[in-house]
């Protein structure tokens, strides 16, 4: 049997002290990673201003990934769902009907509900659209700009050059934070 | 020496003086080494825990990404209306003959009134100009003006986002009231002898008021028993005017055509046709305005594809006053169309010229037909 003196017995009090001791160490570090990342310069994403979009396709064509990154997105506060919407249907339909040959999107990615004649929504097929822009065009031209390109982050890549806001001829692609990742539109720009 | 530890009777004092000097433990170098290495992997913990909880947007794995040159689309995903930009010269009636720089940063809209006097709205201003375009007078407002009317006797109705302003011929205001209703957006106002006509685009309905600002009725909603539709009004655009016929004409534009009411309310008359052809109206929403001329036909402005048209008091196209040739800057910049932004406000004098607001010139364009 060993002595005392030479194996000091565990009291409670040093058992608390030992796990307060733990503890505050566990939070220190914990502390000191936050701070460090907090100093880190923010880290960014690129984004597409809307209202500079000229619509000019380079976003499906110059991306990285196949389909591109870049979709279209549709904000129902912005929408004037129009009866003859000029996102959904060809400039000159046959009738306004859901007829491939009426709708306007090459790859089929915009879906409509009927909510009160003479009123639809819009919705986005993501993995359908490849980010054209065609839609938002015919919405741009004469509705009220509700259908507009944006880049998925659940997608996008970020890379340092990306390839589409070299090309782009707008300059409508810039860097976010990465914490609002997103530029909506707004009625504010509107009347 | 007898240890008291565990004994919660014992003072603190008491409890110090009976762990020293055997109960000091001491630190050997294995326990020292041992003790680091636990607070360190405590911290290490700590840190880790606090990335795992906070994790920063790491870069992800550029999965199926390659090099993005070298694709090109086909013409199916081109938005391409580019074949209705040019008119038929034939069908173009009249010629522009004259501008009248208004000098307004922004241009919201034009009248004509006493003696074919020019009355442009704009920045935080009315300004008026004689019929061949120089300026005779101005006035300031209280906030930006969406549109304005001129009545007989020179009085000036003004309207804002949600208020009419009315002031003399000098600009000095002679009376204002609040348009109620929380989305209320103003675009059009007319005034015949007692009636003010507004159209508000926000609420989608034309009020009827008497010249003092006393509500007297709404027009325009909804009511099939009437056999009425309802405005359609996706963009904020609904125009409306007093015709010599007697009857309030106010542009439905999401149903691309015009309807006469009377004053009471009772749908008497439509016209128009939704088509990108010249004969109809175009896009989502259209005609965004209209005047009427002397004779009672129409003449009527579009956004998307800009175009100023004539038809017949009976609304039968006649011919074309401005192509979308004319408003190369519209064109060139269609996020206007979709943000409010194009002013394509008309108005005609007594001798049947057409008065075009531009807002990308901030002038008035003035059209006079061909011989």
């Amino acid at each position: 049997m060993s002595a005392p003196m030479d194996k000091p017995e565990s009291s409670r009090r040093q058992f608390f002290n030992g796990t307060v001791r733990g503890a505050f160490l566990f939070l220190l570090g914990a502390a000191t990673t936050l701070l460090f990342r907090r100093s880190q310069p923010k880290r960014t994403v690129w984004q597409i201003d809307p209202y500079k979009c000229i619509c000019c396709t380079n976003c499906a064509t110059k991306c990285v990934m196949h389909p591109s990154a870049v979709k279209c997105v549709q904000v129902y506060p912005m929408c004037g769902y129009c009866k003859l919407c000029t996102g959904y249907f060809e400039p000159e339909p046959i009738s306004l009907d859901t007829g491939a040959e009426n709708q306007l999107c090459p790859t089929g990615a915009i879906k409509r509900r009927q909510l009160e004649d003479p009123y639809y929504e819009y919705n986005i097929d993501e993995p359908l659209c490849i980010g054209c822009a065609k839609c938002v065009k015919g919405c741009v031209l004469f509705g009220n700009g509700s259908f507009f390109l944006q880049v998925r982050h659940d997608r996008c890549v970020n890379c340092d050059e990306c390839a589409i806001a070299i090309a782009c001829p707008s300059q409508a692609f810039q860097r976010v934070p990465a914490d609002k990742p997103y530029l909506f539109k707004n009625r504010e720009h509107q009347a | 020496m007898t240890q008291v530890r565990g004994d919660r009777t014992v003072g603190f004092e008491q409890h110090l003086m009976n762990k020293a000097p055997n109960s000091v433990e001491k630190s050997s170098r294995r326990q020292f080494l041992r003790r680091s290495v636990g607070g360190a992997s405590l911290f290490g913990l700590g840190g880790a825990s606090a990335l795992l909880s906070f994790p920063a947007q790491a870069e992800k794995p550029a999965a199926g990404a390659s090099s993005g040159g070298g694709r090109s689309l086909g013409k199916e995903f081109t938005y391409d209306v580019s074949k209705f930009y040019k008119t038929d010269p034939a069908l173009i009636h009249y010629a522009e003959s004259s501008k009248i720089a208004t000098g307004f940063k922004e241009l919201h809209a034009v009248a004509t009134g006493p003696e074919d006097r020019v009355y442009a709205a704009g920045d935080q201003a009315v300004r008026v100009f004689s019929k061949t375009g120089e300026r005779v007078s101005e006035f300031g407002l209280s906030e930006k003006p969406r549109c304005l009317a001129v009545a007989t006797a020179g009085n000036i109705f003004v309207g804002m986002k949600n208020r009419v302003e009315v002031f003399d011929a000098s600009g000095a205001r002679q009376a204002r009231w609040a348009v109620t209703g929380g989305d209320a957006v103003l675009t059009a106002v007319a005034v015949v002898e007692k009636d003010v006509f507004v159209a508000d685009a926000g609420n989608r309905v034309v009020l009827r008021y008497d010249l003092a600002g006393k509500l007297l009725g709404r027009i325009g909603k909804k009511d099939p028993e009437r056999h009425i539709l309802g405005f359609i009004v996706p963009s904020p655009y609904l125009d409306l005017n007093v015709g010599a016929d007697g009857l309030l004409w106010v542009v439905n534009p999401g149903r691309h055509r015009l309807e006469a009411y009377t004053f009471d309310g009772e749908i008497r008359n439509y016209w128009g046709e939704e088509s990108l052809g010249l004969k109809g109206f175009c896009g989502c929403c259209n005609p965004i305005h209209f005047a009427r001329l002397p004779d009672g036909r129409f003449v009527t402005s579009e956004k998307g594809l800009p175009r100023v048209k004539v038809y017949s008091a009976q609304g039968d196209f006649e011919g074309v006053v401005a192509g979308p040739e004319l408003f190369p800057n519209q064109i060139e910049n269609p996020n206007a169309n979709a943000t409010g932004g194009v002013c394509m406000d008309l108005a005609v004098d007594s001798a049947g010229r057409v008065l075009l607001a531009d807002a990308f010139l901030r002038e008035v364009r003035v059209f006079t037909r061909k011989k």
